[in-house]
């Protein structure tokens, strides 16, 4: 199928974790998921089977770890989670308890293959957690004070710290028992809406954290949340809509961060900044992004837009 | 009348020592239950024909005895009592560490006294030396977070491993402030459920708008409320909030009002009928008029309404869609009414949390705290209930009290922290005394660290002696081992008590510190008794 044209913004990228031998990735778009076979040059509908009357939008959108073999790929949409278990191509509709709820984030466990788990983030209900791979949901917001989520990380190390964190409309809030209850952080509400969240991968070791807010710049925490510092304030003076952060295998720290015009990244940890621009035009509001294969030079960069494209960079 | 203002006086030394005789009883009856393998204590109960209560909480127990034989004895006795009560009310546990500083404190302090000390200065120099020890428990404290290591110092605390599990589970989900409710269950077993979103004390005003009639109650999805604590005598009373609702676009209502006329219930369901929109009419939440008034603030506070007050003289006349509040859910049924989902700004909302744990720090009075803890936790986003069993209704009534004290006990180990437990962290505090006592340059000073070296241990002395240990031999190996390391009595081994996950709620241990030595030291000035012919009762607490 063509790239759909006009006004379909595209809300989410994933890919397959074996992106650079399948080349598999998706989008979620006001038109429904997408899928590419050819690392984000050509797309096709996906919910074409649903025999839907209107375009049912997908927010969110996830990849299961164990994809190669499990096919698991699950959608955020209006009232619920569309999950299927061959790569896209038929899908079985997950209720979440009424009334229906709009899901705008999703995190997987990173040890999904053994352990199921996997949360939604919704607009006006909360965190929903499932533990049997998508079946059954039930709400799970002990402590959770703000019920408007806007993006979900989750600690690469969950198997063992049972973290996750939810940026919301008031601000930051961090789960320690595998979403069972929620404790707020410091960050200062009138920061907020927090609208996008950065864990390193070694966040196990360093507790390091990004939280990328609506109009008010990037923020750094290095110890899991409990203090924050502005990064990058020349570089990211106001909307963060996306952050990708990778550790080369030196321990450095990668991020790549989308102003509602800019790509900027940093190789330093955030200490200094250079703009990544190629292929975009002006007026191009970039939605969202995804370095499937990390930033280093050269890397491919798929990156969403407002107007409802998905453009291909490197980084 | 003549009789009531006869006064008979004692003075010194007979005072000392007759207060001492009295809280010798107290501390006698309590110290049995120091440790995590206490023994009981019976107490006859106060109706014929029904069994003793067998009791292990020193705070109860003291409570039980109300008055001594003697007066002068009396006077020790209830003056140590208040201490425990207030304690254990304070923060649910502390009570026998606290009865036996007291002892060690009061003993040494009236032996000293009786050779010659200052009584005044001596108080000032022990108040000194809490200090020194308040500060040395305080940078050994540490956080506890996680359902094993609360379920570990819930268990030095009960002494009840499946309870202790199950209130480490519930304490890490609920967190300090959360919403706990202890109820006496049926079975044998403890159960424990978690329920989503607040509830308070409510019900509908009529059982015809029951929709599920096996659980008697009734839900709206995306409902408009109208919090007030009105009485709504006329149908007209309602049209401008119909008319709001209606404008707004919502199909569901909630009604909240302290009465409603049966024409306006007929209103109601008439509209409903026609307009499917779709109305519940509960009571005010809550039952006092004070718990009225803060339930109502929160109402408003979570699904961004406004409270429409009878003190205030408001009326229903203008009402509009901005006053009402907004919920994903709601569910009234005969006596609770519950939200979920609540649409109000999430930024007022935490700023009130934080007014009120504030509030909750700064309040010393048990009471205040109680009601502020209450507000908090039912705006946490859910509550736990635990069910307690027992193989009868005594002992579910027991593990009940233990359950309750124990929660409190941990609610104060995730607020404030934990020590080294057994004893360990007031032994550990020796070393800073001694100092502070080879600085000293007066007798007063030097006899207050004195008492205070010697108080320090007699926790860890009354624990491994009441779990039929060599006291002597343990505690020399103890010394030997270094900081941090104590015997857990259960194996008689020494280990180092953080790594055997042997922890106290910091809480509990400065507050029965402090208690202890504030009061003791504060009994150590009293120089006369004077009684009425006919002592009054102890009746509060």
């Amino acid at each position: 199928m063509e790239e759909p044209q006009g006004r379909d913004p595209v809300y989410a990228l994933a890919a397959s974790p074996h992106y650079a031998r399948d080349r598999v990735c998706f989008a979620a778009r006001a038109s429904g998921l997408h899928r590419s076979d050819d690392g984000g040059v050509t797309w096709r509908a996906l919910f074409g089977g649903l025999d839907l009357t209107v375009p049912l939008a997908a927010m969110a959108v996830a990849v299961s770890p164990g994809f190669e073999a499990d096919r698991c790929v699950f959608a955020g949409v209006q009232g619920g989670i569309l999950r299927s278990s061959d790569g896209g191509e038929s899908w079985q509709p997950s209720v979440l308890p009424s009334p229906p709820p709009l899901v705008s984030a999703l995190a997987i466990s990173p040890g999904f293959v053994q352990d199921g788990v996997l949360f939604a983030g919704t607009l006006r209900d909360g965190v929903f957690r499932s533990a049997d791979r998508g079946g059954h949901w039930a709400a799970w917001n002990f402590g959770l004070l703000d019920l408007s989520i806007l993006a979900l990380a989750i600690s690469p190390d969950y198997a063992q710290d049972e973290t996750l964190f939810a940026g919301t409309e008031s601000g930051i809030f961090r789960s320690t028992n595998g979403g069972r209850a929620w404790r707020e952080l410091s960050f200062a509400t009138e920061l907020a809406p927090v609208v996008c969240l950065g864990i390193a991968p070694d966040h196990a070791r360093g507790g390091w954290l990004l939280a990328g807010t609506e109009a008010s710049g990037l923020f750094n925490s290095v110890d899991d949340g409990q203090s924050w510092s502005r990064l990058g304030e020349e570089a990211i003076p106001a909307a963060v809509n996306g952050l990708v952060l990778v550790s080369d295998p030196s321990g450095r720290h990668e991020i790549l961060a989308l102003g509602a015009e800019d790509l900027v990244l940093s190789r330093d940890a955030g200490r200094t900044w250079s703009t990544l621009k190629p292929g975009l035009q002006e007026g191009q509001d970039v939605t969202c992004a995804l370095a499937p294969e990390g930033t280093a030079a050269g890397a491919p960069l798929l990156v969403g837009l407002a107007k409802g494209q998905v453009i291909r960079l490197a980084v | 009348m003549p009789g009531d203002l006869s006064r008979r006086v004692r003075f010194q030394p007979d005072a000392h020592l007759a207060m001492q005789r009295g809280v010798d009883q107290i501390v006698n009856a309590v110290q049995p239950t120091l440790g995590p393998v206490p023994r009981t204590v019976a107490v006859a109960s106060a109706l014929e024909g029904r069994p003793p209560e067998l009791l292990d909480d020193g705070g109860l127990i003291a409570r039980r005895i109300i008055q001594l034989v003697d007066p002068d004895e009396d006077m020790g006795a209830m003056h140590l009592r208040h201490l425990l009560w207030r304690l254990r009310e304070q923060v649910g546990d502390g009570t026998a560490t606290a009865a036996v500083l007291y002892k060690a404190i009061y003993d040494k302090g009236v032996r000293y006294l009786v050779s010659g000390g200052d009584a005044t200065q001596l108080r000032r120099h022990l108040e000194v030396g809490m200090q020194v020890v308040l500060d040395s428990l305080r940078s050994m404290v540490g956080q506890v977070q996680g359902k094993q290591p609360l379920a570990r110092v819930a268990e030095t605390i009960c002494g009840d491993p499946p309870l202790a599990q199950m209130l480490g589970e519930i304490l890490d989900i609920i967190g300090e402030h959360g919403q706990l409710e202890i109820r006496q269950g049926r079975g044998r077993d403890i159960e424990r459920e978690y329920v989503e979103g607040m509830y308070w004390k409510s019900g509908l005003h009529s059982r015809q708008m029951i929709t599920d009639t096996a659980r008697l109650r009734s839900e709206l999805e995306n409902a408009s409320i109208l919090i007030s604590d009105l009485e709504v005598k006329e149908d007209r009373e309602l049209l401008p909030v119909l008319e709001a609702v209606a404008g707004s676009g919502t199909h569901a209502l909630l009604i909240t009002c302290s009465s409603i006329s049966d024409r306006a219930l007929g209103l109601l369901k008439a509209n409903a009928q026609a307009s499917k929109l779709r109305c519940l009419a509960a009571k005010t939440p809550g039952l006092r008029s004070d718990e009225q008034a803060d339930a109502m603030q929160e109402l408003a506070l979570l699904t961004g309404g406004r409270p429409f007050l009878k003190i205030a003289g408001d009326t229903l006349t203008r009402a509009s869609a901005a006053d009402l509040g907004q919920a994903r859910r709601v569910w009234v049924d005969s006596t609770h009414l519950g939200v979920s989902g609540g649409q109000g700004d999430p930024r007022r909302l935490r700023q009130h949390i934080a007014e009120l744990r504030e509030a909750y720090v700064r309040s010393d009075d048990a009471t205040a705290r109680k009601r502020i803890q209450d507000r908090l936790g039912k705006l946490m986003g859910g509550a736990a209930v635990l069910s307690i069993g027992g193989v009868s209704d005594v002992a579910a009534e027991a593990r009940k009290a233990s359950a309750e004290r124990t929660a409190e006990a941990l609610r104060g180990a995730v607020r404030e922290g934990v020590i080294p437990g057994g004893g360990v962290a007031l032994l550990d505090c020796r070393p800073e005394l001694r100092r502070r006592l080879s600085e000293s340059d007066g007798p007063d000073q030097r006899a207050a660290y004195r008492i205070l070296l010697g108080a320090v241990e007699a926790p860890i002395r009354t624990l491994l002696a009441n779990a039929g240990l060599d006291a002597g031999r343990l505690l020399s190996e103890i010394e030997a081992a270094g900081p941090g390391h104590g015997c857990d009595v259960r194996t008689g081994s020494v280990v180092n008590m953080a790594e055997a996950g042997i922890l106290d709620s910091a809480a509990v241990q400065l507050a029965a510190l402090r208690g202890a030595v504030g009061s003791a030291a504060l009994a150590l000035t009293v120089d006369v008794l004077v009684h009425r012919r006919r002592p009054v009762r102890a009746q509060a607490p």
